[in-house]
């Protein structure tokens, strides 16, 4: 599946808001409910500020990519980098809400390595369900969708324990 | 009456800064940025707000940000037609002088393609009016061609 929108940049803080900017378009173009274009940017945030903060520590910054596909009511956001792969910080400067804040706002996330062995987080959010009625926690989205990212073997890797 | 008694007043100013500080300067520009996106409706919005956002951390002015605009809404209405696929790819380079806008993945003639179809009438052609310098380069995979153009604002 070609994404729609694909943006390949370096992995500085900064670039982060340009992500932002980048899915406020798309948000509007394709007339995503205003509620879950929030969720959608504040979950990208997230996963975009791992990948800033964890992925290249004690480095220079690598690439991040942010890749986009709407199709069939479901956008699909896939972030990915060349770090070394999410696994458990306890020397983490932050309160460790990252991975399941985008459980919570996400209709399913996934953790793993496509098949050139880049680590990516992959969210999907279904625009047929906006405005939520219910949002399914973050355990019940672990549950239902905690399955191998394309191409890949489960990493067994909890988001609620992975940050 | 008594006289007003005066109290040493603290001082609250921020201490004088060392003579051998730097001057704080801006991050460094979010350069390179590649950018790839499908060659509908999407294209202009995305094209336009990825290119204000690295303008305006370069420090770009309004007037040559409005100029950015423009070139970018030339570039995603006419470009599809001279794509290699059904994306539009763009690779974006910013120093603090100039934004090098690259337009990736062009068929062979689909530089020149693009620049011919940009013609308005009573304007002329945008984006020899709004880039400061163009160029066709040859894809790095050999296959089609890239049209390369910059635009100063230093």
């Amino acid at each position: 599946m070609t994404p729609d929108m694909e943006l390949s940049l370096p992995a500085r803080a900064e670039n982060i808001a340009l992500v932002r900017h980048a899915f406020g378009a798309l948000g509007e173009t394709a007339a995503i409910d205003e509620q879950l274009l929030t969720d959608v940017r504040l979950a990208v945030t997230e996963a975009c500020s791992n990948v800033v903060t964890h992925a290249y520590a004690g480095c220079d910054p690598g690439p991040l990519e942010v890749l986009a596909t709407l199709l069939d009511d479901e956008l699909t956001v896939i972030v990915r980098d060349e770090g070394p792969g999410i696994g458990p910080h306890p020397d983490s400067p932050g309160l460790g809400l990252g991975l399941p804040l985008i459980a919570s706002l996400t209709e399913s996330v996934r953790l793993g390595r496509d098949e050139h062995e880049r680590t990516e987080v992959r969210m999907t959010f279904s625009l047929s369900d906006a405005p939520h009625d219910h949002r399914p926690t973050a355990d019940e989205n672990h549950r239902a969708h905690a399955s191998p990212p394309r191409g890949s073997e489960d990493d067994g890797i909890d988001p609620a324990a992975a940050v | 009456m008594s006289e007003p008694t005066s109290r040493p007043v603290p001082d609250t100013s921020p201490p004088p800064s060392s003579p051998s500080s730097p001057p704080s300067s801006p991050p460094p520009p979010p350069s390179p940025v590649a950018l790839r996106v499908t060659d509908g409706p999407l294209a202009a919005p995305v094209l336009s707000r990825v290119v204000s956002m690295i303008l305006a951390r370069a420090a770009c002015p309004l007037d040559r940000l409005d100029d950015a605009l423009i070139l970018c809404d030339a570039i995603s209405a006419h470009a599809p037609a001279h794509a290699r696929d059904g994306h539009l790819s763009f690779t974006l380079t910013t120093d603090t002088r100039a934004l090098e806008l690259r337009v990736t993945k062009l068929r062979t003639g689909g530089a020149n393609g693009l620049i011919g179809d940009a013609l308005l009438p009573d304007v002329g052609n945008v984006i020899e009016r709004f880039s400061d310098s163009r160029r066709i380069e040859s894809a790095g995979d050999g296959a089609g061609e890239e049209l390369v153009l910059t635009l100063d604002f230093g």
